[in-house]
């Protein structure tokens, strides 16, 4: 394989672990915990931009042979997949976190909380869609060819789509969380709930605002990878899932940049773990991880607390 | 007494407290304090750590919940509000230890100071206001306010806090940690604020700085006021010197 697509190939595995790690990022930052149901929603974004395209669920889930009577095309399909899936996202921080903080429970049973809404939802999916794996069909894309030349070689034109979609949502989200009064205001909570309080920024507002971006985060990777690798059943984001959360803590838990260094950095090391070898793929993403870890165990741009006393 | 309540007479004072008693499990932390404060008023609550001070304040914005007593802002009684919702009332609440956002910039310290105001051009002209009260931290604009000392963030947080507008402002030891030359600035700063009409409650410890621009003083000890009067029956109150201002026998704050 050539060098530009293995390196395309593992940019843009990278941008999308990026894209699903800074949806934990969000949640954690404002709540300190990591919301565990976040791979389900992923899952479910893919499914969402399944159904979205006309695509018709398989013979084995409750809804069989369902077709909606529409199909968008995929540019209109993944935001409005990502729209629901922030919803789901607002509906998992109402009865699966809010309850708790209200009750000022201890943030693990927070992390609990998540897990279980994450296995109903992958269970959910499976008795409506079934098991099955299903394809978006690359006819969605409307005109675009399959593959592009990118200087002299070959690239499929899925994965430069992916990269661009991502760094485009990678770059909106840096601007509006360091320029925007709404995004500082998130940071203000992140970093000190009680200052934030007294400045009367309402907490509840921004983590409503954390979950839905996160949301909508992870149901856009979730449409895209659908399309890039195709839909490998309801249990498909739990890997995904897993690999985000090493790019968190690699790049240091709770920073926005250090998510996007940390996905960057695994995704290009699975893409050179070259074919032959392709089983030792999370061995080696993993081992970067543990590697990174020993040598520097706050991730790599995790911050030391910075308050003067 | 002031001028401000000779001229208005006002029949409900700006802010009060009714035996207001806090309790943190078994430890009372405030036991039935009585506080009245009329617009305009400067009065300081002084007493060693522990005398219940912050908590007073902290009671006031909501932030510890009163276990007993109330306290009624404009005649309205707080009880039950949300910390955000003392903030869009006109409560402003300098916190102890400064606060400020460590890892955002002087400006947009500032700028979320005024998160719940929508008009820009009153947002702006406050700025403006802050940096000539300040002129430290207009030079300093664009640096993250962790990379302040301690005097700079001091006034960073006192900055904040005016640029919500607040009718009343809660002040948690100012002074505290600060070189004598910038607690005269501080207090300098506070002093010109409450020439421009301010009503301000001032937590100290260093009730000389305090008592020297506050209208009246309290003195809390174990979470009940010992001793209330103007600042100058306090200041020449002897049991107080001895044990507050630092001119007794051996026995400091």
């Amino acid at each position: 394989m050539d060098l530009i697509q293995l390196l395309l190939n593992g940019l843009s595995l990278g941008a999308v672990y990026a894209l699903f790690a800074l949806g934990y990022t969000l949640v954690f930052s404002v709540l300190g915990v990591i919301n565990f149901s976040h791979g389900a929603v992923f899952t479910l974004g893919a499914y969402f931009t399944y159904l979205l395209i006309g695509g018709q669920a398989g013979a084995n889930g409750l809804l069989a042979g369902l077709q909606l009577p529409f199909a968008l095309p995929f540019a209109l399909a993944l935001p409005l997949a990502g729209l629901a899936s922030a919803l789901v996202a607002l509906l998992i921080e109402r009865v699966a976190f809010r309850p708790l903080r209200r009750r000022g429970a201890d943030s693990l049973l927070a992390l609990i909380s998540s897990l279980g809404a994450g296995v109903i939802l992958v269970n959910l999916i499976q008795l409506l869609m079934g098991a099955e794996s299903y394809a978006i069909p690359i006819g969605t894309l409307g005109a675009l060819p399959a593959a592009l030349s990118l200087g002299g070689a070959q690239v499929r034109t899925v994965q430069v789509l992916l990269l661009a979609i991502s760094v485009l949502l990678l770059v909106v989200l840096s601007v509006w969380l360091e320029g925007s009064r709404s995004g500082k205001a998130l940071q203000a909570v992140s970093e000190d709930p009680v200052t934030a309080q007294l400045l009367g920024i309402d907490s509840d507002a921004m983590i409503r605002l954390a979950f839905g971006i996160s949301g909508f985060l992870a149901g856009v990777s979730g449409g895209l990878v659908g399309l890039s690798v195709s839909i490998a059943g309801p249990y498909f984001g739990i890997s995904y899932g897993l690999k985000a959360l090493g790019v968190l803590v690699l790049g240091g838990l709770g920073s926005v940049p250090g998510a996007m260094l940390g996905g960057l950095i695994i995704g290009l090391a699975e893409a050179f773990v070259p074919a032959a070898w392709s089983g030792w793929k999370d061995a080696v993403a993993y081992g970067f991880l543990f590697l990174i870890l020993v040598l520097r165990p706050q991730g790599l741009l995790g911050k030391p607390q910075t308050t003067k006393v | 007494m002031t001028a401000a309540h000779d001229l208005a007479a006002p029949s409900v004072p700006l802010l009060e407290l009714r035996r207001l008693t806090v309790r943190y499990g078994a430890i009372t932390a405030l036991r039935g304090v009585d506080l009245s404060l009329q617009q305009g008023e400067l009065v300081t609550l002084l007493g060693a750590n522990g005398a219940g001070k912050s908590t007073t304040l902290r009671a006031i914005s909501q932030l510890v919940r009163a276990s007993a007593g109330s306290i009624h802002w404009r005649g309205a009684d707080l009880a039950g509000r949300r910390p955000e919702a003392t903030v869009k009332l006109g409560i402003g609440h300098c916190p102890e230890g400064r606060r400020v956002l460590a890892r955002q910039s002087v400006a947009s310290n500032l700028e979320l100071g005024a998160w719940l105001r929508r008009d820009k051009a009153g947002i702006a002209a406050d700025l403006e206001r802050c940096y000539q009260l300040f002129p430290r931290l207009a030079e300093r604009q664009r640096q993250l306010a962790g990379s302040l000392s301690g005097g700079e963030q001091q006034m960073l947080a006192i900055a904040r806090s005016l640029m919500a507008r607040p009718s009343l402002l809660l002040l948690d030891e100012p002074s505290l940690g600060l070189a004598p030359k910038l607690v005269a600035e501080v207090m300098g700063t506070l002093a010109e604020l409450h020439r421009d009409g301010l009503t301000m409650l001032l937590v100290e410890q260093n009730a000389n700085a305090a008592l020297a621009i506050a209208d009246r003083g309290l003195v809390l000890e174990a979470g009940a006021v010992r001793l209330a009067g103007t600042a100058q029956e306090l200041l020449a109150n002897a049991e107080l010197r001895a044990s507050y201002l630092g001119d007794g026998e051996g026995s400091g704050p």
